[in-house]
């Protein structure tokens, strides 16, 4: 198990370095001059000439990136130039916010898709099979912002019974949780049509094998067969898919949180990039980016505990 | 063994375009193959003549009919400058068709060649080739599309080079792990034994039979690629007004979504077959190309 764990962590550790170069490089995508483009047509040539040399665009591409590096290792990504605020402070303040989205979707979605993934297995083939697979078709065929506009005109103006705003200046955690429930479910609604999709798969190649069979002949008890043998067995592709939704969902949280005006990582990106501040935005990928691969990381090491034949591979 | 079973082994398949062309002609009946293949066709058509069938010129504004109700004049309404929804979302398939099928087109290329020379190579170029697209992996896809729209600006190329991007790693990833399971084969044994080259057997024999299952994830990848079309427009960081895409035409509709909802709701509904058109596809490929990977789902579905 210890060498497992090492080779999880020696393997994070380049996946992170990786995506410090990759951010490095998104910022080279810039056509022309990087400074130009982010004070503007009308800056000045010193304030130019200071945002060159800050960002080291007066060195040689290797001396560039070596900075960038050594200043990331220290926690520095750079100032944003809007506010004048270090991005990473930006990030880390905004981050509260969407990681409360986050979790409380990815638990809207564990909650809802499991269960109905199980129960269309089971029930392969029936009416309820179908429908809950219709469902899960809508839901991943339909955008999730779309979702979210949807809701909003079903359930804040037409029912009443959640706020049209994702967030609240009241500091009440209970108005917090009910400005919070509509964006969470339609998140979650979203990705529980995936878990749905891929548990319904995995149980039913589970329920197929001899194990299954044997167990079933030898008169074990239906519910015992599906909860105690398919569903363990199933759950390796389960918790896969969960690790890739929860990437998603950061990836997506930016569209929920223009729908229901949320404060979070994805508008503080969105507003970075109008305003053409581009170290923020760059600090806003590599956050992301490096929070979608520690919680790979954490799954990693759950498979290894789950399957300990995933230690030895 | 038998002498008849060794021959089969090591008889090169049939190309896959050969067996498209059967499965195709045998499997139009799996349902899903035939409404997915049904549905692109429908869009196809609109997107071709969409300038035709569309009722009004989808840029021409009216200030004087803003915010119409839906009328037999106009089937959708109008916007909030007097352009005609329905033909706005007409011609907007033209443009979440050509982002599907560019990103297709461009990641399935170079996926499918960068995870074969992976696969086919094996040693260091492997393992460096899996280290990147592990890295690139990293990045939620429709997260790093934004970054590299917003560095790059916000146009119709932009948006098809970002998404592109961002799904040829998944191409590659699954194409390298296809490849590995076609390198033992026999065939390729033999090819090389009646001294055909490396790159020959890569060309002729490699790629071709490990292309089913990448073409399975090319086609789902067009799904996903519209939808993330779609996002883009709608942050307006995608293909810019006035040209009419289903993303921007939500976003105009997003601030009347109380009085006008239809604006909003009918070009989600297009996403939406769109979408379904391209995962139903999927599917049914899935089934009748690759029987490997041929699972219980979808089958089931419809």
């Amino acid at each position: 198990m210890l060498g497992y764990l090492g080779r999880c962590l020696a393997h994070l550790m380049v996946t992170v370095a990786g995506i410090v170069t990759v951010a490095f490089f998104l910022m080279r995508a810039i056509p022309g001059d990087p400074a130009q483009y982010m004070l503007g047509d009308y800056a000045t040539q010193e304030s130019l000439a200071a945002l060159r040399a800050q960002l080291g665009l007066d060195r040689s591409l290797v001396e560039q990136y070596l900075l960038f590096v050594a200043r990331a290792v220290q926690g520095d990504l750079g100032t944003s130039v809007a506010t004048g605020q270090a991005a990473l402070t930006e990030i880390i303040d905004s981050l509260p916010a969407s990681l409360a989205l986050a979790f409380s979707g990815l638990f809207v979605a564990v909650a809802l898709g499991v269960p109905s993934g199980i129960a269309a297995a089971v029930r392969q083939g029936t009416w309820l099979d179908v429908a809950i697979m219709l469902v899960a078709l809508g839901g991943i065929s339909f955008p999730v912002f779309w979702l979210g506009l949807a809701a909003i005109l079903l359930f804040s103006h037409k029912l009443g019974i959640f706020p049209a705003l994702g967030s609240s200046s009241d500091a009440g955690w209970l108005t917090s949780l009910h400005h919070l429930a509509l964006p969470a479910l339609v998140l979650g609604f979203s990705v529980a049509a995936y878990i749905a999709r891929l548990t319904r798969s995995a149980m039913l190649e589970v329920l197929n094998q001899d194990y299954v069979r044997v167990a079933r002949a030898m008169g074990i008890p239906d519910r015992r067969v599906v909860y105690r043998l398919a569903l363990r067995n199933a759950l390796v592709p389960i918790l896969a898919v969960i690790g890739v939704t929860f990437a998603w969902s950061l990836g997506n949280a930016i569209l929920i949180e223009a729908v229901f005006s949320r404060p979070g990582v994805g508008s503080t990106m969105l507003k970075a990039i109008l305003a053409r501040d581009y170290q923020l935005v760059q600090a806003g990928v590599l956050a992301l980016a490096t929070g979608v691969v520690l919680t790979n990381t954490l799954l990693d090491i759950l498979y290894g505990v789950i399957d300990p034949r995933l230690r030895a591979a | 063994m038998s002498a008849d079973d060794r021959a089969s082994d090591l008889a090169v398949p049939p190309t896959p375009w050969r067996q498209l062309a059967e499965t195709l002609r045998d499997h139009l009946r799996h349902p899903g193959l035939a409404i997915g293949t049904g549905l692109l066709a429908l869009l196809l058509l609109v997107a071709l003549f969409a300038p035709w069938i569309a009722p009004y010129p989808p840029l021409k504004t009216n200030m004087s009919n803003t915010l119409a109700p839906m009328s037999s004049a106009h089937w959708l309404g109008t916007d909030q400058f007097g352009r005609d929804v329905l033909s706005r979302i007409l011609l907007g398939t033209q443009v979440s068709l050509q982002v599907a099928f560019a990103v297709v087109a461009l990641s399935l290329t170079a996926g499918t060649l960068i995870g074969a020379i992976a696969g086919f190579a094996g040693g260091w170029i492997e393992r460096i080739t899996l280290v990147i697209i592990d890295i690139l992996l990293a990045f939620p896809g429709f997260l790093f599309a934004l970054a590299l729209v917003a560095a790059r600006g916000s146009s119709l190329e932009s948006v098809i080079i970002a998404v592109a991007i961002a799904f040829t790693p998944r191409v590659a990833a699954v194409m390298r792990s296809v490849v590995l399971t076609i390198k033992p084969r026999p065939f390729i044994e033999s090819s090389r034994a009646i001294g055909m080259s490396e790159w020959r057997v890569l060309w002729r024999h490699v790629i071709p039979n490990a292309l089913p299952p990448v073409i399975v994830v090319a086609t789902v990848s067009a799904a996903t690629a519209i939808l993330a079309e779609a996002g883009l427009s709608f942050l307006g960081l995608g293909v810019q007004p006035p040209t009419p895409t289903w993303g921007n035409i939500i976003a105009d509709g997003n601030s009347l979504i109380t009085t006008n909802p239809w604006i909003s709701l009918s070009a989600g509904f297009c996403i939406a077959i769109a979408v379904i058109a391209f995962n139903l596809l999927g599917d049914g490929l899935r089934d009748t190309l690759d029987p490997q990977m041929k699972r219980q789902t979808g089958r089931g579905l419809l």
